[in-house]
């Protein structure tokens, strides 16, 4: 099959009633038909992966990469090291999900919700989705200016890479071209895995973790903040949102769902090294400087892992904070303006320009602007802002997750491709594992907040 | 949902047109139509899916959910405001 190259798509849009969106979203699908008939198996590959690696890599986001390495600086190695990868593989399952009823039904997760199941709950979702958002949005900001300040440049600096990368990335009018750029800039997430290896960790140490042990110490609450906080920096709103409005965006249909599942899993084998990567380099700070959560949230990680390993590993350490924090500006930008434009019910493509998809596009910029102007507020509690990030992403994820599964399961819209008995048995459990993990942070941390038990 | 793409493209053209007759651009469209399925037109998608049934049991579990999650919400919100002070 031939791949035309189409220069002015608005000849097209009469006959048959072709859309630019129809035109741009063609041009791609000819190329992945021209690989599968070809039988160009890498090609295909390389067609088809996006989604699932930018999900995944997207949520190994500043406050994740912070938490991780919090971890590490806090507790060591043990129990955290085989529970990040468990946790991954609990967002492959949720992330195969969206990705398959993305791929079966070409739609996104908040118009399917909003139409399947009623307004109500697809406007409570899109809610849900903007707060946490907002907030994690703020986070990654932070994550810049703190990966910045190690080079001495401020909070403008941080603000104005944001924005800039936003615009850029938006300004090509192509969904490939888009994932492609983001593409490119989340694989330097590895730059943790690095910061590791400069840390030359103990190998023997990082092996005998494996067996989930030893068991972090401390109070109960911190225990559960722990989880929360990990949970959160694993399994978000945002991306159930993201992968499943991207699939349906780049054209995915269920001929190419096994490759979906590669590059789902791809994308958890990838976070989960580099997450690993991020706790290890953070544990180098664990008999040197030994601090609390709290004080390693602030500007001077790198500073603290220079003094500690080098200033190679300090350097690559506030880099891949730069990076963490940037992809994920551009990936929960984009899951911010895919809801906005599904629950609204107006053109929501990068396929589509910005003069025909006037939502989608000032949705995508707007909640990037009113997060960064968060961060110009003097005094603004950015650091707490930051911590809180993942808790509240846990607490709320339930719901989404719920009617994840629901739509999975709906044999109207998936027919052959609903979710089998397992499947469903383990997303079941994944919810209400994060449930109780959320719920009881939040029920414990409140009672201790209004005394009426002790910390 | 999942259709043969090819024959998509065929049932967009008039019966009885030969290849030739078709002028470029309309070659054109047509393997353009050919690459997507039907249900992946903007057309085809803008269309709202059917409202699935609810019963009241999932109802009420999804109701239950739902202000269990606000109530834990206001209740993180709540613990990281009174942090700040």
């Amino acid at each position: 099959m031939a791949t035309p190259e189409v220069s002015a798509p608005s000849p097209l849009l009469g006959r048959t009633g072709l859309t630019e969106e129809d035109t741009a979203r063609s041009v791609d699908r000819g190329r992945v038909n021209h690989a599968r008939t070809h039988n160009k198996r890498w090609r295909l590959l390389w067609l088809l992966v996006g989604p699932g690696i930018l999900a995944m890599l997207g949520e190994n986001d500043g406050p994740s990469m912070i938490a991780y390495a919090s971890d590490g600086a806090q507790y060591g190695l043990g129990f955290f090291v085989p529970f990040i990868p468990l946790l991954f593989w609990m967002a492959y399952v949720c992330q195969e999900m969206c990705m398959r009823v993305g791929s079966v039904t070409h739609r996104g997760y908040g118009e399917l919700v909003l139409q399947r199941y009623g307004r109500v709950w697809g406007w409570f979702g899109a809610g849900d989705l903007t707060l946490t958002n907002l907030v994690t949005l703020v986070a990654e900001f932070v994550s810049i200016r703190v990966g910045l300040a190690f080079f001495h440049l401020g909070a403008g600096v941080a603000v104005a890479l944001g924005l800039v990368l936003v615009m850029f990335t938006l300004s090509g009018g192509r969904y490939w071209r888009w994932e492609r750029i983001v593409l490119g800039m989340a694989l330097f997430n590895g730059l943790f895995l690095l910061a590791a290896i400069l840390v030359k960790p103990h190998v023997g140490t990082v092996v005998s973790s494996l067996d989930f042990t030893p068991f972090p110490g401390g109070g109960f609450n911190t225990l559960l903040l722990l989880l929360a906080s990990t949970i959160g920096a694993t399994v978000t709103p945002w991306m159930i949102f993201f992968q499943q409005s991207a699939s349906a965006d780049k054209g995915m249909t269920p001929r190419d769902i096994k490759h979906g599942r590669y590059d789902t899993a791809a994308g958890a084998v990838l976070a989960a090294v580099f997450g690993i990567g991020a706790l290890i380099a953070g544990a180098a700070l664990l008999t040197h400087n030994g601090a609390g959560i709290q004080g390693f949230a602030g500007a001077g990680f790198p500073e603290a892992l220079k003094r500690v390993a080098g200033s190679a590993a300090g350097t690559v350490f506030a880099l891949g904070l730069i990076e963490a924090g940037a992809v994920a500006i551009l990936t929960i930008s984009a899951s911010t303006a895919y809801a906005a434009g599904e629950c609204v019910g107006v053109s929501h493509s990068f396929n589509t320009s910005p003069r025909n998809a006037r939502v989608f596009y000032a949705a995508n910029i707007c909640i990037a602007l009113l997060a960064a102007v968060v961060i110009l507020i003097p005094g603004a509690p950015l650091l707490s802002i930051a911590l809180n990030a993942n808790v509240l992403a846990t607490v709320l994820l339930p719901v989404s997750l719920v009617f994840m599964v629901m739509l999975a399961n709906d044999r109207a819209l998936m027919g052959t491709w609903a979710n089998r008995r397992s499947t469903n048995a383990i997303g079941i459990t994944v919810i209400a594992f994060v449930g109780l993990c959320g719920a009881a942070y939040g029920i414990d941390s409140f009672l201790q907040t209004i005394h009426l038990i002790g910390s | 949902m999942n259709r043969d793409t090819r024959a998509i493209g065929d049932a967009h053209r008039s019966p009885g047109i030969r290849e030739q007759d078709l002028q470029p651009r309309e070659r054109m469209e047509d393997e353009l139509i050919m690459h997507l399925e039907r249900d992946q037109f903007v057309t085809e998608t803008s269309r709202p899916v059917p409202r699935a049934p609810l019963s009241r049991r999932a109802r009420t579990g999804l109701w239950a959910l739902r202000v269990f999650v606000v109530l834990v919400s206001l209740m993180v919100i709540y613990t990281f405001i009174a942090g700040l002070r």
